[in-house]
């Protein structure tokens, strides 16, 4: 395939990178970039776990091809943690008994975290509508939910 | 599969004349990418003409590339055609809302898309150009070939807009939707309305169901029942009734069975409309 030069903001920083435009972001951003952070999961856009933000939206990396972060903002679970402290969000998914395994955590945290960027104040329904392409099969939703609006009451 | 991302609609006319028949047209991608397809595909989705929503020459003029999450979060569709808000924002999950298009879900010709459906309720019209620069107007319901198969012909034809007449004073719109859960699942059966009432009658009415169909599919019999009758308990039983009567449907391992698809026809097309008069009536008249 034709590689062509991508140039986006990822993580705050300019990043430009010769890569497939049909390739999925996903497959970038883990192959090509060394960002392990987003899972890759069911690769249709079902489970959520490769979710990232793309212009401060959630979308699933699995279903973008590369091309379309041409000139835009890409944001992935690596930009949470700020000077070796972890986000709000990580640390009440701890707190809060919201993490089993694990596979999901990324996903659902990013998806919480477009979110709380959008409202900073969220009722418990609008957080489960924003997780809701998220799959979770083991520590259940409750435990979610209530990080996420631990978390919003901290930030 | 190669991908190209354009920023002019000459571009993408180029582009497909280029290709001859080997590239097509994609906005959001979200179902197009999944297939692996052995074609180009030519990204317009960060076009002007294709992301614009405006009301121009007393028409809605949406770009089809506009975002589920955009149309469902838009003042002038929130106002003038609640339908299509409330189709956007039940379609697959907040992810595939954020990137898929409203074009995109009608050229996807899925048989009871949410946001076709919520469109041919509002009696949307489709502008669509193809490589030689024709161009054409033409009804949503009007635009499905077969079964998953669009009649627009994406490697030699864009659709640019979807256009409607806004609801006004006296209009209303309604979607409704009934599935096994509530994000990431095929609909049952969905249903749109749009009603014009004058002084406490119906005068207009749009109805339509799916799947009964490989198109969304106007309850044209229903429809005419309705016209000149007052909003009461009879006209809803009514429209149960009849809307249950004029469609055929089949059962379906993904969705339900044929005896209760036909049920929820009757059910949520009628609470489609209830919700569509009630808002028609506005604010404070029916309890909305």
């Amino acid at each position: 395939m034709k590689k062509q030069v991508l140039i986006f903001q990822l993580n705050g920083e300019p990043v430009e990178i010769l890569s497939d435009p049909a390739e999925s972001l996903l497959t970038v951003l883990r192959e090509q970039l060394g960002l392990y952070g987003t899972k890759a999961g069911c690769g249709k856009g079902e489970c959520g776990a490769c979710t990232v933000l793309l212009d401060d939206r959630a979308v699933n990396s699995c279903l973008v091809p590369a091309g379309k972060v041409q000139g835009r903002k890409v944001e992935t679970i690596e930009n949470l943690s700020q000077g070796g402290k972890v986000h709000p969000l990580q640390e009440e998914f701890v707190e809060k008994g919201a993490v089993q395994c694990g596979f999901c955590s990324p996903g659902m945290v990013m998806s919480a975290y477009a979110l709380l960027k959008e409202n900073p104040q969220p009722n418990p329904e609008k957080v489960k509508v924003a997780i809701s392409g998220n799959l979770c099969r083991c520590s259940g939703y409750k435990q979610i939910e209530e990080a996420i609006l631990s978390a919003a009451k901290k930030m | 599969m190669s991908y190209q991302l354009v920023s002019n609609l000459d571009q993408v006319l180029t582009s497909l004349r280029d290709a001859s028949g080997k590239a097509r047209v994609v906005a959001g991608a979200t179902d197009l990418y999944l297939q692996d397809l052995p074609y180009g595909l030519v990204d317009l989705s960060c076009l002007k003409e294709t992301t614009v929503i405006e009301e121009k020459d007393g028409l809605v003029n949406l770009g089809a590339a506009v975002t589920h999450t955009a149309a469902a979060s838009s003042a002038l569709v929130l106002s003038k055609a609640k339908a299509l808000a409330e189709g956007c924002e039940v379609i697959g999950s907040p992810q595939i809302r954020n990137i898929g298009t409203i074009g995109g879900n009608v050229v996807n010709a899925a048989p009871a898309a949410d946001a076709a459906v919520a469109l041919v309720g509002l009696g949307a019209e489709a502008v669509i150009i193809d490589i030689e620069g024709n161009k054409r107007n033409e009804a949503v319901e009007d635009l499905y070939w077969e079964y998953n198969r669009s009649s627009v012909d994406s490697t030699r034809e864009v659709m640019i807009s979807l256009q409607f007449k806004p609801c006004m004073d006296g209009e209303g719109s309604a979607f409704t939707r009934f599935a096994a859960r509530r994000a990431l699942a095929l609909p049952m059966v969905n249903a749109a309305a749009r009603v014009k009432l004058e002084n406490g009658l119906i005068k207009e009415v749009r109805l339509v169901a799916a799947p009964v169909n490989p198109a969304p599919t106007r309850l044209v019999k229903t429809e005419e029942l309705l016209i000149g009758q007052p909003l009461n308990d009879h006209t809803m039983a009514m429209i149960e009734k009849a809307a249950a009567e004029e469609v055929e449907v089949r059962g379906s391992l993904l969705r339900c069975s044929a005896r209760y698809r036909l049920h929820l026809v009757g059910v949520m097309v009628a609470r489609a409309f209830k919700t569509a008069a009630a808002r028609a009536m506005g604010p404070g008249k029916a309890g909305e």
